[in-house]
């Protein structure tokens, strides 16, 4: 008997709208399953359903047994007693998740005391072991949830699941919102403890890469049904399903020349649960749909051993690998269809003078458009604690025309170093120079540098006033400036260079009618709409689905090509850099420690850092190097190199061997230059030419 | 278990709560607060004086309204006042008078404005100290039913009534009870007395109940006009955190429903209420001019409203500034006890 049997699910809201529509999915003992989709496709609907947590009114049909008992025939009591001790949950973004006004220790010891027959001093000991168990002190049991960081509060999360001994654990996007390395710690952690206590674990994720590296079977879901389901790395690898198919293909896949300079996505968004399109769903966004898929509805069948997918190209999928037609590499299909999911054909790769380009640029120099150098930025401290050095000695170039990733986790100093970049943060010491000038702090000057330089920030619900309409928005820029022109020409231009299409659609709409990637476009949109010579982008795309995220990214591309703009793109995703940028500098607690062409660093990374960034990546070869830890305080920056303290290869005897580990200690590594050439702050990487990566680390 | 702890070796103690660093702070936190407090008192003694004798009249000509008085009685009246020096001395007199804890002598009833303070607080303080207990305990109670079970039918006629009589102006309200339940409408007979607190000559168990009895009315005018603001700040607070997270995972724990809305919900969503409640605290001493004089209370407000009509200068800069120390006083109490009672504030 399955430990959990979903069968014929079928949510349907108080407002009428059908998030979930006839699900079936089973898991065994100690399985992991993987659930994955676009946001608004029902899976965090599903997720609530399977220990009833959807709110009153709330229609739910079908079956959900487990442990062979239905869990929507039990009485209330019954459910509760089920909740947390026969199954628990970890939720997405743990600040919100847990109780600001209790002790993180009180709030593990919650459900232990409800189910299980325990003194308050018994569940206080099993509160310490069990952060023990996840990796903190037991001491931490007396700190309220804002004294932590996101990745300790995530694991507070998971030892507050692991509470009742649960024999599943429902994970819903337990690492969105964390950073690589903190992800791939909780992953690790989360991987650990199910295999070793015999869990079995229900995750849901947009990430497929992160389920296809933690889970043994995958189901994509698509506007409330399941459209594929079989082993997780065959459906993320070799997917039958065109829904399958973009998901996957719309993640980076760093190293693959194929992805390079073309981030994919895929149009339109997924359809609203009250209004879902007649036969087959996904027919509207379907590169490969047949005439007949807006009809004919089609329910998951067989396709190869194990696997299922719900697809008209499916029965001859069974008998060959890969028949669901590849789209047609048909770049540009005309100008945006006009519709509500601004379709932006996503470029084939670009013109291969982007990608020589970027490599040819050193020999023959030009003048870089925007320039630091010896950029510090610090904060007094607090209370009179130490002084915060966020960025501390940068030198970073920027050409017309290029596009630069910066790379880091959060709390490196990146999104400092950028606001510093537009003035907007004066600089300790050091300068920051525009087309050939020293950046003017006075306020007139400064109006004058940012119509030149634009900001696009990462999560454009927040970044738009929900008050002004898409028009006022993107007209804002302009009436700050005082623009002579016609306004609404210049709006209008700006709406659909940002493939906002036709533009006087979008005029009178408010953000809350847009889809995400809708609003980040009018952001960028009432970025573009002064004729900026550069744009600051902190984490664009962070916000957006994956599937939105290759659209977005494609217009960036897309917009230096047209406009010979350039970028900054702050993130702390390399796999963004792989799909558009030109160089790569990687930050590390306020300096840059490696930087150079993206295909030198990220195929060759010679920094300890980089190498650990890039191996932890769910998609990476190799042994993963998880470094232990957050980013240390920049208050509290150690001698010698920064990076010491969690350094690989000083830890190994690597440094030791190679003599250069008093160095590590003691030396600062110099300041890397700011210009195009592929440097690594490293007193390892400078003793030893190679640059493999693997006999750096082993 | 080893392979995973190896692989998530705690971070260095960074958050490990460091005891008495976060009393440091608090400490620095009140004294700030404390400070800021003081500066705010004597701000309030400089504007009292002035304040009160931009109102238009003459205390003199008022209280010796009707008898035939000539001009050498006036000028030694005012000679007795201090009226008749520079403004400059009579505020420099005030000032350190005041240092000294001296509020001055009252011009009407030629008594030290300090002990009609003293006589008439007491009154005040149980008229309005019954009145706010009453009403916060009413409108949290009906604040967090509306917002838990919000959008019923229960809800809207209960955030309706309270809108209603928030909106009610309390004098008139005031006097619509004493037309129907002390004078009496029909059929209905007089049930409470018109005003004051006692009818005279009970002693022991008697008096109490008598003093109880003056007090139904007056007290029934205070809750109906204040509980609906406490009512609405708990709903829409509350009504907030329902859409929190942390609720979810309550629920999912297997908490019961109203253990989930009284250990987890509640003690969020009253965090905005307790700045309120110490305002009305404060506002308690204040006393209510209107509820007062309109049930002939004998208790500060009444006083203030005789001190202003005359004007009687020194007795009202006294109540004005006893009224804006309790308002100062609470809210500066209200500032120290909040990061008590979130974690999250104070430091």
């Amino acid at each position: 008997m399955s430990l959990l049997d979903v069968r014929n699910l079928e949510v349907t809201y108080a407002d009428g709208s059908a998030a979930v529509r006839g699900v079936d999915v089973s898991l065994e003992a100690g399985g992991k399953l993987g659930i994955a989709g676009e946001s608004g496709c029902g899976k965090s609907t599903l997720a609530l359903a399977l220990l009833r947590l959807l709110p009153a009114g709330t229609r739910v049909g079908g079956e959900i047994l487990l442990d062979g008992e239905d869990v929507l025939a039990m009485k209330w009591g019954r459910v509760r007693a089920v909740r947390w001790a026969g199954a628990s949950i970890v939720f997405q973004g743990a600040m919100h998740s847990l109780n600001a006004v209790h002790r993180v220790g009180d709030q593990i010891a919650e459900p232990i005391l409800l189910h299980r027959k325990a003194t308050a001093a018994g569940a206080r000991t099993r509160a310490g072991e069990l952060l023990e168990q996840v990796g903190l002190p037991a001491a931490h049991a007396r700190a309220y949830p804002h004294e932590l960081s996101g990745g300790q509060r995530q694991r507070v999360m998971i030892a507050m699941a692991l509470a009742c001994d649960p024999r599943l654990i429902i994970a819903d996007e337990p690492t969105t919102a964390l950073d690589v390395m903190i992800q791939a710690q909780i992953l690790r952690l989360i991987a650990g403890l199910v295999t070793e206590q015999d869990l079995a674990l229900v995750m849901i994720s947009h990430d497929l890469s992160v389920l296809a590296d933690t889970c043994d079977r995958l189901a994509v879901m698509y506007a409330g049904r399941i459209v594929e389901e079989g082993p997780a790395r065959q459906v993320f690898d070799d997917s039958r399903h065109p829904y399958g198919k973009a998901l996957s293909g719309a993640f980076p896949r760093i190293g693959d020349p194929a992805s390079r300079f073309a981030p994919r996505g895929l149009p339109g968004d997924p359809p609203d649960p009250a209004a879902v399109p007649t036969g087959c769903a996904f027919h509207p966004r379907c590169p490969v749909a047949l005439e007949s898929c807006s009809v004919d509805d089609q329910r998951l069948r067989e396709a190869g051993a194990g696997r299922r997918a719900a697809c008209v190209h499916v029965p001859e999928a069974a008998a060959s690998p890969s028949a669901v037609p590849e789209p047609e590499a048909s770049p540009h299909p005309g100008p945006g269809a006009g519709t509500d999911g601004a379709g932006i054909p996503v470029p084939g790769p670009a013109p291969s003078s982007d990608a020589t380009g970027a490599l040819g640029k050193p020999a023959s120099a030009p003048p870089p458009l925007l320039s630091a150098e010896g950029l510090h930025v610090s904060f007094p401290g607090r209370h009179g604690g130490d002084t915060a050095r966020a960025v501390d000695g940068v030198d970073l170039d920027l050409r017309a025309g290029e596009i630069v990733a910066l790379v880091g986790e959060s709390g490196c100093g990146k999104t400092t170093l950028a606001r510093s970049l537009l003035g907007l943060l004066p600089p300790t010491a050091g300068r920051v120079t525009f087309d050939g000038r020293p950046l003017d702090y006075s306020s007139g000057a400064l109006r004058t540098y940012r119509k030149r330089v634009q900001l696009v920030l990462q999560d454009p619900s927040g970044s738009l006033n929900p008050r002004h309409t898409v028009y006022d928005a993107v007209a804002e820029g302009l009436r700050i400036h005082r623009y002579g022109g016609d306004e609404r020409a210049a709006v209008a231009e700006a709406l659909s260079r940002a493939g906002l299409r036709p533009a006087e659609r979008f005029f009178q709409r408010y953000p809350h009618e847009l889809s995400g990637g809708q609003r980040q476009r009018v952001v960028i949109a009432g970025a573009l709409v002064l004729e900026p010579k550069l744009l600051v982008a902190d984490e664009p795309v962070a916000s957006l689905d994956a599937s939105v995220r290759g659209e977005i990214l494609a217009l960036l591309l897309r917009l230096r090509d047209e406009l010979d703009l350039s970028a900054l793109v702050v993130t702390h995703d390399l796999g963004l850099a792989w799909n558009i940028a030109d160089r790569v500098a990687v930050m590390y607690l306020g300096r840059i420690v490696e930087t150079g062409s993206v295909e030198q660093v990220l195929s060759a990374p010679r920094h300890p850092y980089t190498q650990a960034l890039l191996s932890v990546l769910p998609d990476a070869p190799g042994e993963p190097v998880v470094l232990a830890g957050e980013p240390p305080d920049p208050s509290r920056i150690s001698a010698g190199c920064r990076f010491h303290a969690r350094c690989p290869v000083l830890a190994s005897g690597e440094a030791e061997r190679a003599g250069v580990a008093d160095a590590c200690l003691t030396r600062d590594p110099e300041i890397l230059g700011g210009g195009g050439e592929e440097q690594a702050a490293c007193h390892y990487a400078a003793t030893s030419s190679t640059s493999n990566p693997s006999e750096l680390i082993r | 278990m080893s392979s995973v702890q190896q692989a998530v070796v705690p971070a260095p103690a960074a958050a490990a709560p460091r005891r008495t660093a976060k009393g440091w702070a608090y400490l620095r936190y009140g004294a700030g607060k404390v400070g800021g407090a003081v500066i705010s008192l004597l701000a309030v003694l400089v504007t009292g004086f002035f304040l009160f004798r931009l109102i238009p009249g003459d205390p003199v000509k008022t209280m010796t309204g009707g008898r035939p008085v000539s001009a050498g009685q006036l000028a030694a009246y005012r000679r007795e006042f201090g009226l008749d020096l520079p403004m400059w001395q009579q505020f420099t007199d005030y000032c350190g008078k005041a240092l000294t804890g001296d509020l001055g002598t009252s011009y009407q009833f030629r008594a030290p404005v300090l002990d009609k303070i003293a006589e008439a607080l007491p009154n005040t303080l149980l008229l309005t100290g019954t009145a706010f207990v009453l009403y916060t305990a009413l409108g949290i109670v009906l604040g967090t039913r509306a917002a838990w079970r919000h959008d019923r039918l229960g809800d809207r006629l209960s955030t309706g009534l309270a809108l209603t009589l928030y909106s009610v102006p309390s004098f008139w309200l005031g006097l619509l009870l004493i037309i129907v339940f002390s004078v009496g409408v029909g059929p209905i007979p007089g049930l409470f007395p018109t005003g004051g607190m006692e009818s005279g000559g009970e002693e022991g168990f008697a008096y109490v109940l008598d003093v109880a009895h003056h007090l139904v009315l007056p007290v029934i005018t205070l809750v109906a006009v204040e509980y609906g603001q406490t009512l609405l700040v708990t709903r829409s607070a509350l009504l907030d955190e329902m859409a929190s997270d942390y609720l979810t995972t309550a629920r999912a724990k297997g908490l019961r429903d109203d253990l989930v809305r009284r250990r987890h919900a509640v003690p969020n969503a009253l965090l905005p209420t307790v700045t309120l409640i110490f305002v009305n605290l404060g506002r308690t001493v204040a006393g209510v001019i209107l509820v007062e004089t309109v049930f002939s209370w004998p208790g500060l407000g009444g006083l203030f409203y005789q001190a202003l009509s005359v004007p009687d200068l020194p007795l009202v800069q006294g109540l004005f500034f006893v009224f804006a120390t309790a308002v100062i006083v609470m809210n500066t109490l209200a500032d120290l006890v909040y990061p008590l009672l979130d974690p999250r504030v104070g430091r």
